[in-house]
């Protein structure tokens, strides 16, 4: 039979993307990166606590993006994942020894394991059922570090110490840049995964499922991969949390937190891999300025959120990529 | 030369016989019609076709593999395209960006090497883009590749939604509503096309549609359902002169 696909002989060579396009990109990346190494030079230690929680929650928004704003399935369980992260990191540096650099990915593997199955639910619900599914699997496993004393000290919390990178004690700074590190690798790959094969397969099942389907599309392996994934961000992000606070507690990874990941989503810009940045550094920055606006800082910023929706419902990011590149 | 073979398919919705005791076939290369009033249980008969309907009994089958214990990837796997009445694509990605996503199955590289953008799946990604452009031509609107869907009319939509099966290495193509909303120009384009496209790749299309003109004018064989039975197949001016068609189908159209 001859594939409808062998349609050969004819000239090679794609057409060229918008010169813009092209250069404000590639700017934008590099004045971001050199503005963000030299950052700490010029902050003083409660800033770059704020730009580091900045930078951990948008960790934890490229992943959810990629779930919520790619693939269109809605989560309510992020905060969960964050929270099993920092206590698999916690409790493996800890507990069994293993050193930082070593427990951050290990705990964020046994996360991803745990998405997986928080997947589960989502091959067969949609929506605001799904939404609330995924919320009772967060109660669940925040209930879990809850119950599970031995273990992780219960309602108690858990008292961390600074981490250390290869005998030396990891500070403010150490652990800005790492977390800086983590963001990048993270961007790149969410980055790479929207372009490619996986990121367009979430699109179309976004979409409709029947039309991925009958494009060959497999939905349940998708849908299975982007929990997975995100989980995994998540997870690593909640790593790096435990060591920038120094104290968890369960009840700090409620579903509240999974509202304020779910929030910084959709401020940014759904199915956005900038948007995710730009949310996360939204929703931890703006409060941080308006407090000295007298007595109103939370009503002023619950009336920014939705002066943001109303305005621009495709989020910061999709609004600047309007203005900017034209599209 | 592969056929597909619907074999005493009949589907149950709830105590609703949506088809009942459906048998006919056809090969890769031809092109037949699926015809008769609404209700008649065409559409589920594709949804049977593409695995997004289980047959309650018989089989659907491609040369030896029974398809209808599969699932609708893997049966799209297996060479069978669909285009749907309404165009699914994604609106704010561009028409290359929409054609992409139908090289999933091509484009066979892991999670692992994508997260890492290896050179491989660069290469990969070079070749499939290549695919794209050729079909894109192909269709005529390659003027269109970098346009975001939401802008495009909905007469290039249809015709990406049939890129989209092209990309996909189709033995058998469904068609469902091919020129509901389209004007006479874009109805003259697609007649064409998918008679020279057709010729060229050698498969076979099942086309479900109301327009008797287009329909006599594409088709070489005519299948025609009416309240889940199979009441009428052969030539198409067989079947439109016979009596049983003209009364349950024809006859209801003129009326209309």
């Amino acid at each position: 039979m001859t594939g409808a696909a062998d349609i050969a002989g004819l000239p090679a060579g794609l057409p060229k993307r918008p010169a813009s396009r092209g250069l404000a990109s590639p700017l934008l990346v590099g004045l971001g990166l050199a503005l963000a190494c030299a950052a700490p030079l010029g902050l003083n230690g409660y800033a770059l606590y704020l730009l580091t929680l900045a930078g951990i929650f948008a960790l934890v928004a490229l992943g959810l993006n990629l779930l919520t704003g790619y693939a269109g399935q809605i989560s309510l369980c992020h905060a969960a994942f964050f929270g099993v992260g920092a206590y698999a990191t916690a409790l493996l540096t800890t507990k069994a020894g293993l050193p930082y650099l070593v427990s951050l990915p290990l705990g964020a593997l046994l996360t991803t394991a745990i998405g997986a199955a928080a997947a589960v639910p989502a091959l067969r619900l949609k929506n605001l059922y799904l939404a609330i599914a995924t919320l009772g699997f967060g109660v669940v496993l925040q209930k879990i570090i809850f119950e599970w004393r031995d273990l992780t000290g219960g309602g108690g919390g858990l008292a961390l110490s600074a981490p250390t990178i290869a005998g030396y004690e990891l500070g403010a700074t150490g652990l800005y840049y790492l977390t800086l590190a983590f963001v990048i690798l993270g961007l790149w790959g969410a980055w790479n995964v929207s372009r490619g094969r996986t990121g367009r397969a979430l699109r179309i099942i976004k979409e409709s499922e029947i039309a991925a389907a009958s494009l060959g599309i497999h939905i349940a392996r998708y849908k299975v991969t982007a929990f997975a994934l995100s989980a995994f961000y998540a997870a690593l992000a909640g790593g790096l949390f435990a060591y920038l606070v120094r104290y968890i507690n369960p009840e700090s990874f409620n579903v509240g937190l999974s509202i304020a990941f779910l929030s910084m989503v959709v401020i940014g810009g759904l199915g956005t891999i900038g948007g995710s940045i730009v949310g996360a550094a939204f929703y931890v920055i703006v409060p941080e300025l308006l407090r000295g606006i007298k007595d109103a800082p939370g009503l002023v910023f619950g009336l920014l959120l939705v002066v943001v929706m109303v305005f621009m419902p495709q989020g910061l990011w999709g609004m600047a990529r309007r203005l900017v590149w034209k599209r | 030369m592969t056929r597909l073979a619907i074999e005493n398919v009949s589907v149950d919705f709830g105590g609703v016989h949506a088809l009942k005791d459906v048998s006919f076939s056809f090969e890769a290369g031809s092109i037949v019609g699926l015809i008769g009033p609404n209700g008649a249980g065409k559409s589920t008969l594709l949804n049977c076709i593409s695995g997004i309907t289980r047959p309650t009994t018989g089989r659907v089958r491609l040369g030896e593999t029974v398809l209808s214990t599969r699932n609708a990837a893997d049966i799209a796997g297996q060479g069978i395209g669909r285009v749907f009445q309404h165009p699914e694509l994604v609106l704010d990605l561009t028409a290359r960006d929409n054609l992409l996503i139908a090289c999933h199955r091509s484009l066979d590289y892991g999670l692992l090497s994508e997260l890492l953008m290896l050179p491989g799946v660069w290469r990969r990604e070079r070749e499939a883009a290549q695919r794209v452009a050729d079909v894109l031509r192909r269709l005529g609107i390659a003027d269109s590749a970098d346009t975001e869907v939401r802008s495009l009319p909905y007469g290039h939509r249809k015709l990406i939604d049939l890129g989209r099966a092209l990309l996909m290495d189709i033995g058998f193509l469904l068609l469902d509503e091919p020129i509901a909303g389209l004007n006479d120009p874009e109805i003259a384009h697609l007649t064409a096309l998918l008679l020279e496209l057709r010729q060229e790749f050698g498969f076979g299309i099942l086309v479900v549609e109301h327009n008797m003109p287009f329909v006599s004018r594409l088709c070489e064989r005519l299948v025609v359902l009416d309240l889940g039975q199979l009441i009428a197949d052969g030539l198409p001016a067989e079947v439109l002169s016979d009596a049983r068609v003209i009364s349950s189908y024809l006859g209801e159209a003129a009326d209309a």
